[in-house]
């Protein structure tokens, strides 16, 4: 039986918004319950407002679930046992743009609880995992929307983590940077580390995942396997549709 | 041990984005330009110039520190949550009192750089007038630290609800009056009768006093600050944090 | 959960416990606001003063303001002096300027910071002995005694006032002489006790005052006119 990496049961996420008399609520997530497999690529697609980005956030404890259960690892998403085993690349990541892009590393490398000869070498390494290497003497504000997703995705790796958290990886890159984070991210996997991956990109995630979720609105809508889409005219850009339809 | 390593990390990262800011520089400017620019009424006060640079510097250096450091703090937490930067952190194994422990050193560390800074400058100023070395200086710069280190922390704490940065900078900027209103108040308060005067003075207690540090101010008096200032000073800071760690936990981003 | 609460708990009653210690252990050294009998036109820096507790610093300006009211040179030759109505000079009759302000805006320096011990000696040297209102300057006096009991230049100078009005010029010189070796002396009072030496025939003791304004003080009228009195002096001395 494969290991568990993260498991939701019966998860709500409702946001409250404070107005001037009493509060909005906007439930994000609701009745949400689904695994992801150790060592394995898993894809979410839903539309924008689907919940994606929430579900990512209550993986990497920057929200807490309104009600139900999210574990990591068999932990709590804010146990720091938890987040030791998990990196996360959120959406257009920021980093200083004064900033050279091993010294980002280091502190987010230190902040992982990595130190001394260890860093360095955490750090060297995710810069050639990630083709950063040749830009080393630039800084962050010279760097285009492709160097800077790459870096983002360097600091995910620099601890080793067991699963990564994706938010659009390959959001505004051009070809040929997806080609290579694509090449980037199978290589991890084949490593032996989960990856949960969510895009607006049908295709991409077709190409990475072993395993699909589709949200609607909130809901857990399909789970699809690479058996089942291949099985499927029209792949799995039709079974999306459906699903969203 | 680790914790240790961890907060130092932040407070380092910190105080280095604080130091490259480009307002570091503009305010380190504007101190000297005032500073120099006492000058003025050094000499208008003839044979008090002494006295009166030395005043006019002082309260310049905490009053440019002061906006310096509530201007820092007040964006510094909104700036990461809006720029996700804070994702980066909270998604890492930090504990979020680590996190809050290291941002409060790396801005205290800040404001005692800013006033390394301005008091060089302010006793280059002396010293090209022919003035030494003002005996209570240490224990003024001291003081003012001490007072920074508590608005600083109490910023940290507002800046964990309010909803803007100005917000932020006006709540502690109302903080620093108050404080220095303290004892004025606790006058009054113990003139209120009864019950009022009660209910008063418990919520006077909340409002720390800015004056105990003042020795800035006290420098004609008594202007050594004996080791119990220490004490409430670092009440204050650690009731702040305390406070701000009890929204810090609880806040999502 | 229950111990959620816990750092907010712990946090007010730090705040509380650090409250009651700092009230304890503090009694402010200022006068309160309601002994601040200000000019309108000063209200809101006395505000400022108490807000951003930089008394000093406002007291410093007030100090300012009272000089440039009573006006910086404080002697001149006679016929520079005439058609000023700010004149007063230190030859044979003191000025007798009336300055109606000056108690209040000397009294207000004291108000804001009492520890200004040097605008506490100049505003009370300027009333007793160049405008002759010997009780304002005890009124000024008294004041700054309130806040600072132990001031012994305090209670030197009523001493000096008290032998004034006697009329005893020399005993006045004695009285005020341990002042003039402390540095932070307005020079004004310095000229003062040059000028009754002289007056009293103690003619090296003068010149040793004047020769001390003239090394020390930054106010250049002072140091002229210390200048000036030292030749007049050493002229005196070669006469057979």
């Amino acid at each position: 039986m494969t290991a568990c990496a993260v498991s939701f049961s019966g998860v709500e996420k409702t946001y409250k918004r404070p107005r001037l008399l009493g509060a909005e609520y906007h439930t994000a997530v609701k009745d949400l319950s689904f695994e992801l497999r150790a060592g394995e690529i898993t894809g979410l697609l839903g539309l924008n407002g689907a919940g994606k980005t929430t579900v990512m956030k209550l993986i990497t404890g920057l929200l807490f679930p309104t009600a139900g259960q999210v574990r990591v690892f068999g932990c709590s998403p804010s146990d720091v046992a938890a987040k030791a085993r998990v990196g996360f690349l959120p959406e257009l990541p920021y980093f200083p743009p004064q900033v050279k892009p091993a010294a980002a590393l280091m502190y987010y490398g230190r902040l992982s609880g990595l130190s001394g000869a260890d860093l360095s070498l955490a750090v060297e390494s995710a810069m050639r995992k990630t083709g950063l290497e040749p830009h080393a003497g630039k800084r962050v504000s010279e760097f285009s929307k492709g160097m800077l997703q790459r870096l983002g995705l360097a600091q995910a790796l620099l601890h080793k983590p067991d699963l990564l958290v994706l938010d659009e990886p390959v959001s505004g890159l051009d070809p040929l940077a997806i080609h290579d984070i694509r090449g980037l991210l199978a290589g991890l996997n084949s490593d032996g580390r989960a990856i949960f991956l969510s895009s607006h990109s049908i295709s991409e995630v077709e190409k990475l995942a072993s395993r699909v979720l589709i949200m609607v609105r909130g809901a857990l809508a399909a789970t699809v396997t690479r058996a089942q889409w291949e099985a499927a005219p029209g792949g799995l850009e039709t079974i999306f549709v459906e699903a969203v339809k | 041990m680790k914790d240790l390593f961890l907060a130092r990390a932040v407070a380092f990262n910190s105080f280095s984005e604080s130091v490259r800011n480009r307002f570091f520089t503009l305010f380190a400017v504007f101190a000297f330009t005032a500073v120099y620019a006492s000058v003025l009424a050094g000499v208008m006060a003839v044979d008090q110039e002494a006295r009166v640079l030395t005043d006019f510097g002082l309260a310049l250096i905490e009053l440019t520190a002061l906006a310096y450091s509530l201007f820092g703090v007040s964006s510094s937490l909104l700036k990461e949550a809006e720029t996700k930067t804070i994702y980066l952190v909270f998604s890492r194994p930090v504990p979020r009192r680590v996190y809050l422990a290291g941002k409060l050193a790396g801005a205290l560390l800040t404001a005692g750089l800013m006033l390394a800074i301005m008091g060089a400058i302010h006793l280059s100023l002396l010293a090209f007038r022919g003035f030494g070395l003002p005996e209570f200086y240490a224990w003024a710069l001291a003081g003012t630290f001490l007072k920074l280190a508590v608005i600083i922390s109490f910023a940290f704490f507002v800046s964990l609800f309010s909803t803007s940065a100005v917000s932020t900078l006006v709540i502690s900027s109302i903080m620093w009056t108050l404080g220095h209103f303290a004892a004025e108040a606790r006058f009054m308060a113990e003139r209120l009768p009864g019950f009022k005067g009660i209910v008063f003075n418990v919520f006077l207690w909340l409002i720390p006093n800015l004056q105990l540090f003042n020795a800035r101010d006290a420098a004609g008096a008594a202007c050594a600050l004996g080791p119990g200032v220490i004490v409430p000073a670092a009440s204050w800071v650690a009731a702040s944090y305390l406070a701000a760690l009890w929204l810090l936990a609880r806040k999502e981003f | 959960m229950s111990g959620r609460g816990l750092p907010l708990l712990a946090s007010a009653v730090l705040a509380w416990a650090a409250g009651g210690f700092a009230s304890r252990g503090y009694s402010s050294p200022f006068p309160p606001p309601s002994e601040m009998r200000v000019p309108a036109s000063g209200a809101t820096g006395d505000m400022l003063a108490l807000a951003l507790g930089a008394r000093r610093l406002f007291s410093d300006l007030w100090f300012i303001r009272l000089m440039q009211y009573y006006g910086t040179s404080e002697f001149c030759e006679h016929e520079e002096a005439a058609g000023d109505p700010h004149h007063h000079c230190e030859h044979d009759n003191f000025g007798m300027g009336k300055y109606p302000l000056f108690l209040p805006l000397a009294r207000h320096v004291l108000e804001v910071d009492p520890a200004f011990t040097a605008a506490g000696l100049y505003g009370a040297a300027s009333l007793a002995f160049n405008m002759e209102r010997a009780g304002e300057a005890e009124e000024l006096l008294r004041y700054g005694l309130k806040y600072s009991p132990r001031e012994w230049k305090y209670l030197t100078m009523l001493a000096a006032i008290g032998y004034s009005k006697a009329k005893n010029p020399s005993a006045v010189a004695e009285s005020i002489a341990p002042l003039l070796r402390d540095p932070d002396c307005p020079v004004m009072l310095k000229q003062q006790a040059a000028f009754l030496n002289k007056k009293a025939g103690n003619y090296a003791a003068a010149a040793a005052i004047y020769a001390d304004i003239a090394a020390t003080s930054r106010d250049e009228a002072y140091v002229k006119n210390a200048r000036r009195e030292l030749e007049k002096l050493s002229r005196r001395a070669r006469r057979p």
